[in-house]
């Protein structure tokens, strides 16, 4: 490859400016003429109930209330607020059986925050005073907050469709024997010379991006339908919009504001239905939905938590003969993500190793939790907290070295990916874990927390991932872009992709600019406005740099072919004798013959009349490169990390000290971007596998949706961080980039896990790993 | 659940002392002194009501923070957290007041967050409130008809619930001052950096040829109020303070405690790690805790 | 309920208005006076996503103070930090060391960074994260963000210029 030029720089974010002086504009900055607010009664008192009285008329009576909304009063029309059966096709919708199940307000409670009602006002204060005047009775439902517990026999049915609250298990038609598997396992197991088998539980994790849902939304004189909102997916949402309020797609727009994160928690509808439906209510006024922190965390979706059981069966040589594994995940009240993550938690585990046979069951249960969706990592998280503990597991009562053993029985070029069938087509794993290893001092260390002694114990584990870029074949995978040529020989860039805070418009610009050979100063990205742009599926998956700068890429390439064929035409010479230096197009070999690319695009757009010949100046037409990109691939990141723990015995506590991440990211297209992800990830990660859970009490009410009592790691616990970036170009990725948005997150969360257990020599089953747990393992020790 | 809207109240912003208790007087129970606010306000943005809200806002002569070798230190009712971690008096004479302050809440709020609102509130967590305890004072409440002092010994009577009457005004803390050899010490656990206390323990020991001659043991989040720990204080009183004691005080802490479960922590958990957190926290005083 | 007319000098503008007695600093700011850069996260003291400075140094929860309270004060937001169209140190670090992602924590956080450089100009990595607390960012992991507060601390004391 030639030298990169913008590629692989560490070039100023394209919005760090507004960033950093305030005046970039989240959905909750917007403020347009005649604004009321909208207010959501929800219902706090109990996870499951049927409303059985609901009276609005004292609130309708509120100084400052324009109307005041049941469930009677808006679409009756479920909906599903995931947007995954939008990418799959409808046979395959038919056959995981996605179903909507979700209204705008509803009669039968189904999780602590449900909604019923609503009051639009004409101030926030008028909207929250009258919404407390909303009288609703209840008669209390038993709460099923376990899949154990919601698939009792007696236990109330969620939906008809799905009896025994399953919401979802992997189907038969797709999966014989409802599993994602190969080979015998049981028979399998019979060669096993060593076997580990336990039950786990991943925790309920929320995504805690910083802006809470706000959104507004408006009606407007050409009954179009705005939405302004920080989605990750604005196109799926303007079409989930359209479905759900029976609109064609050109009577919505969305307005895509600043995103103050996502992490999964935007990626498909949260509130934008019921500003919406509010929004519908009064035709030519918008309506503003600001969420309190705790709406925000009962209201968007969570990471899936559950048991999950795991047996893996080695050789004494340490093959890897069997797996098998089962995740029951606590769904939630709606079905939403039910069908992917209980998919693709199962095809995390099946990508990473080589194992003769595997098999994995996923199932999610319907529960009275608030609901579950994607949370970045989607399903990896959990299967790398327990797949990774029993591989060390196996790797302690074999003993051999765990990352000695990682490298010999991982995935790699030629082997299944995490989609049976799709083989990897790169992997630079090995380098990960040997520069990690040496980074972290790993083969001394291990030696040195053998046989220790005293209150305070170090520990050091390792964990490996893989991941994806873009959920090719799984999911649809498609982004289009135009690339528009100025007069002035800039160009703007017209899709859909969404940044929200890992610099994906950063990136794209670079892919853009790399790929045209101008400055990245000549990029501009417009985004945010779905009348526009091409259809994109939205950031999830990892996949925004890698699809959407395919598309990127493609049609700026589109660009540079018909600038080469204009100055062919000009230069009266063949494409193939020209190059382009500089922004001019030259002819190879001649000193004298050339035309820039700002000539060529001036003339396109201006194509004037020679006054005194009478002849058209240069080629008409302003250059509008356009490319609609399905990628072939999904580039699979792998990563590792290694981290240092220290365990005060006798109180539980740990203390990260350090985390040494590795990552095969094909090419850091920015390497402060990537660096970003990881240490952002990282912090997520150890948060999953330390503190951060979400409590309800035995009647289902949500013990700590606030920062008060659902704690993060702050800027004090984070440890030392050393970042490795691993450049092995993905064929298939544009310069060779793989995705990053997830990978940081999930090695952390085994590799914690591990080196506590090489810290006490005991594994915890249960995350987050709180004193608590450790103290009490510590002590069942000992009895 | 908070609201995004406070709800209703009038506020009052009285310009003097005496103004001030005029209007507790008025308004009793239906009132509320707003110091720092960090709490009032949270609980107002929860179910607390209340329509009036004095502030101490343009309350001149109450920032007083002082120290005299003679007298002690003296804490105004308008004095921040963060003037204590700024006062090379309290780091010196006053180890456990500073310890405590230095980890409390966060830069913003220790800027705005009082001691005496920290006291008032009467949580069994408070950090502030758990060092003063161990280290002793008394509370001057002051209403229309005069001023009084309360010990804090006697103040914390059970959940949020204080000896303050709805009339009076925290106008000041005296702290007695430092003793020789005396060595005092906070330390707390947390889920994370930024956290309440999930269990804190402070210590003051009056030490004198190696043998401790009189201590105070405060813990927190141990029962519905701080509490002290007199068992473990009679064990401390005249005793050569050895590893072996150390041990069995550890033992006694646990006799002397009732937590609860809650989301920071569980009952068990607790009782399981306030010995050691007991014995950590006078071995901090012994090595770091001089007040000199 | 009481309304309340003050006087706030925002970013060196004096503005007159009066907000009701159960008024926030934070809801002054932002809908009052269309001050967004200000922001909401949690409302409850945590996130310090609503701080402000006042007097120039000195940092306050927004959401945790009522509007008046504060008449007459001086307040500083994100957007009064640039002067004459330059960034402050401390904004041109965070951009410099690629220390924002979605940013919605930045303005607190660049304010909360001004007040702890004025009150300790050479901070080591401890007393910065401890100076960071109670200002929450979900995207950084706060590596970069102590890079950031290290350069800019070098960028105020002139080193390296
Ligand atoms: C995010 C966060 C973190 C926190 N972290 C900690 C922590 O680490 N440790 C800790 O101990 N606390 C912590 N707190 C609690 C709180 O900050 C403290 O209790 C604080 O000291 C209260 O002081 P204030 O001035 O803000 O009180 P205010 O909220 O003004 O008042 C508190 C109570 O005392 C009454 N009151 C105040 N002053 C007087 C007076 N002079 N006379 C009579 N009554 C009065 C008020 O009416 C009110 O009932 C935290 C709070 C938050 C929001
Ligand atoms: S909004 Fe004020 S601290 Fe979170
Ligand atoms: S940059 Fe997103 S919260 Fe800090």
């Amino acid at each position: 490859m030639t030298e990169l030029k913008v590629v692989g720089k560490r070039v100023e974010r394209v919005d760090v400016r507004a960033k950093v002086t305030g005046g970039a504009l989240y959905a909750a900055d917007v403020q347009l003429a005649g604004m009321l607010y909208g207010k959501i009664v929800r219902c706090y008192d109990y996870a499951h109930a049927r409303v059985t009285s609901l009276d609005l008329s004292e609130a309708a009576k509120c100084k400052g209330v324009i109307k005041v909304l049941g469930p009677k009063d808006v679409t009756q029309k479920e909906y599903n607020a995931s947007v995954l059966d939008m990418m799959v096709s409808a046979d395959m919708r038919g056959v995981l059986g996605d179903i909507d199940d979700q209204s705008i307000f509803t009669d039968h409670v189904k999780h602590y925050g449900d909604a019923i009602a609503a009051v639009i006002a004409i101030s926030e204060e008028a909207a929250e005073r009258a919404a407390e005047k909303i009288k609703v009775t209840y008669e209390e439902l038993p709460v099923y907050m376990t899949a154990e517990a919601a698939k009792q026999a007696d236990a109330l049915q969620f939906r008809p469709e799905k009896p025994g609250n399953l919401a979802f298990q992997l189907p038969e038609m797709a999966f014989p024997d409802n599993a994602y598997a190969w080979g015998e396992v049981d028979k399998s197991f019979d060669e096993a010379d060593i076997i580990v088998e336990d039950t786990f539980y991943v925790p309920k994790q929320k995504q805690c991006q910083m802006e809470p849902g706000s959104y507004i939304a408006l009606y407007d004189d050409q009954e179009r339908l705005n939405c302004w909102t920080s989605t990750q997916m604005p196109k799926l949402v303007q079409k989930k919009l359209a479905n759900l309020f029976e609109l064609p797609m050109t009577r919505v727009r969305i307005n895509a504001t600043v995103i103050g994160g996502g992490f999964g928690a935007r990626l498909g509808m949260v509130l934008e239905p019921e500003t919406c439906a509010l929004a519908m209510a009064v035709p030519g006024r918008p309506v503003k939905v600001l969420s309190t922190r705790e709406e925000d965390w009962v209201t968007s979706p969570s990471r899936h938590p559950g048991k999950y059981w795991m047996k893996m069966g080695f050789k004494k040589d340490g093959t890897p003969v069997a797996c098998d594994a089962k995740f029951e995940n606590y769904k939630g009240a709606y079905y939403v993500d039910a069908s992917g993550t209980a998919f693709t938690t199962g095809a995390w585990l099946g990508g990473m190793y080589k194992f003769d046979s595997l098999r994995y069951r996923g199932e999610s249960y319907y529960t009275n939790q608030s609901i579950c969706g994607a949370f970045r990592g989607y399903g990896n998280p959990q299967t790398n907290f327990v797949m990774e503990q029993m591989i060390d597991r196996g790797c302690a009562e074999l003993g051999v070295d765990p990352i000695e053993w990682r490298k010999k029985w991982h995935k790699g070029v030629g082997d299944d990916g995490w989609c049976i069938g799709v083989p990897y087509n790169s992997c630079a794993l090995d380098e990960c874990l040997d520069r990690a290893a040496e980074a972290a001092n790993w083969t001394e260390k291990r030696e040195k927390y053998k046989n220790q002694t005293g209150t305070k114990r170090r520990g050091i584990g390792v964990a490996v991932m893989n991941h994806t870029s873009g959920a090719m074949p799984m999911l649809l995978e498609h982004t289009v872009c135009d690339a528009l040529l100025h007069q002035d020989a800039t160009v703007t860039l017209n899709l859909a992709c969404s940044d929200m805070g890992q610099g994906s418009h950063t990136t794209l610009r670079q892919v853009a600019a790399e790929t045209l050979d101008f400055a990245y100063e000549d990029i501009h990205i417009a985004t945010g406005n779905t009348d526009a742009a091409g259809f994109d599926i939205g950031a999830h998956a990892s996949r925004t740099l890698y699809v959407g700068g395919g598309a990127v890429k493609q049609a700026c390439e589109d660009v540079r072919r018909q600038l080469f064929e204009r100055a062919a035409l000009e230069l009266e010479e063949d494409v193939d004798n020209l190059y382009m230096e500089d922004k001019i197009i030259h002819v190879k070999g001649s000193s004298n013959k050339s035309i820039s690319v700002q000539t060529i695009a001036d003339q396109g757009v201006n194509n004037f009349m020679n006054p005194e010949t009478g002849e058209l100046i240069g080629q008409p037409g302003q250059i509008q490169g356009y490319a609609s990109f399905f990628p072939p691939h999904n580039a699979p990141p792998f990563g590792t990390t290694i981290a240092e723990v220290e365990v005060d015995m006798e109180t539980g506590e740990v203390k990260v000290l350090e985390l040494v991440n590795a990552h095969d990211v094909g090419r850091a297209i920015h390497p402060g971007v990537v660096e970003g992800q990881l240490d952002g990830g990282a912090q997520q990660g150890l948060g999953m596998a330390l503190t951060e859970e979400t409590y309800y009490d035995d009647k289902g009410i949500c013990q700590n949706n606030s920062f008060t009592d659902y704690k993060m790691f702050g800027p004090s616990d984070m440890p030392k961080m050393t970042n490795i970036l691993v450049e092995n170009p993905d064929p298939t990725g544009p310069f060779g980039a793989k995705g990053v948005g997830e990978a940081g997150l999930v090695p952390p969360v085994g590799a914690t896990a591990n080196a506590i257990f090489n810290a006490i020599g005991i594994q915890i089953l249960e995350a987050p790993i709180t004193p608590e747990k450790i103290l009490k393992a510590l002590e069942d020790a000992n009895d | 659940m908070t609201s995004r809207v406070m709800r209703d109240f009038d506020l009052l912003l009285p310009e003097s002392v005496p103004e001030v208790l005029e209007l507790l007087a008025d308004h009793k129970d239906n009132c509320a002194i707003l110091s720092g606010g960090t709490d009032l306000l949270v609980a107002l943005k929860f179910d607390y009501a209340v329509d009036n809200v004095v502030s101490l806002a343009l309350v001149p002569g109450l920032d007083d923070l002082s120290f005299d070798p003679d007298q002690g230190l003296s804490i105004g009712a308008k004095v921040t957290i963060a003037d204590i971690v700024k006062s090379q008096d309290v780091k010196t004479y006053y180890p456990a007041l500073w310890q405590a302050a230095k980890v409390f809440a966060t830069p913003q709020l220790r800027n705005t967050a009082t001691v005496l609102g920290n006291i008032m509130r009467a949580s069994p967590a408070g950090d502030c409130s758990l060092a003063l305890y161990a280290l002793g004072g008394d509370l001057q409440l002051k209403n229309a008809s005069g001023v009084r002092d309360v010990s804090l010994d006697d103040f914390w009577l059970s959940y949020g619930v204080t000896a303050r009457q709805s009339d009076e005004l925290a106008i000041s803390l005296r702290v007695p001052p430092p003793t020789a050899g005396q060595k005092s010490a906070f330390q707390r656990m947390t889920r994370t950096t930024e956290d309440l206390s999930k269990i804190n323990a402070a210590v003051s020991l009056t030490m004198a040829d190696g043998v401790c001659q009189s201590a105070r043991v405060a813990m927190g989040c141990v029962g519905p109020t701080l509490i002290r720990l007199p068992k473990v204080e009679a064990m401390l009183g005249g005793a050569e303070i050895t590893e072996d004691l150390l041990g069995e005080v550890s033992d006694m802490v646990a006799a002397e405690i009732t937590p609860i479960d809650d989301i920071r922590s569980s009952a068990d958990y607790r009782r399981k790690v306030a010995g050691i957190l007991v014995r950590r926290v006078i071995n901090l005083a012994l090595t770091e805790g001089n007040n000199q | 309920m009481k309304k309340h007319a003050i006087t706030l000098t925002v970013n060196g503008e004096e503005r007159d208005l009066v907000v009701p007695s159960n008024r926030t600093l934070l809801d002054a700011l932002r809908e009052d006076l269309g001050y967004t850069d200000t922001k909401y996260g949690c409302g409850t003291g945590e996130c310090g996503a609503c701080t402000v400075l006042v007097d120039g140094t000195t940092s306050i929860n927004g959401c945790l103070t009522l509007a008046a309270t504060m008449d007459g004060a001086s307040i500083t937001t994100a957007a009064g930090l640039a002067q004459d169209g330059n960034l402050h140190p401390v904004q041109q670090a965070f951009i410099d060391n690629d220390a924002i992602q979605c940013g919605y924590c930045t303005p607190g956080m660049v304010l909360k960074v001004v007040s702890l450089l004025d009150e300790n100009p050479t901070p080591t990595e401890n007393e910065i994260r401890s100076g960071l607390e109670g200002s929450i960012c979900r995207c950084t992991g706060y590596t970069k963000i102590v890079e950031a507060v290290q350069d800019a601390s070098n960028r105020m004391a002139g080193v390296g210029e």
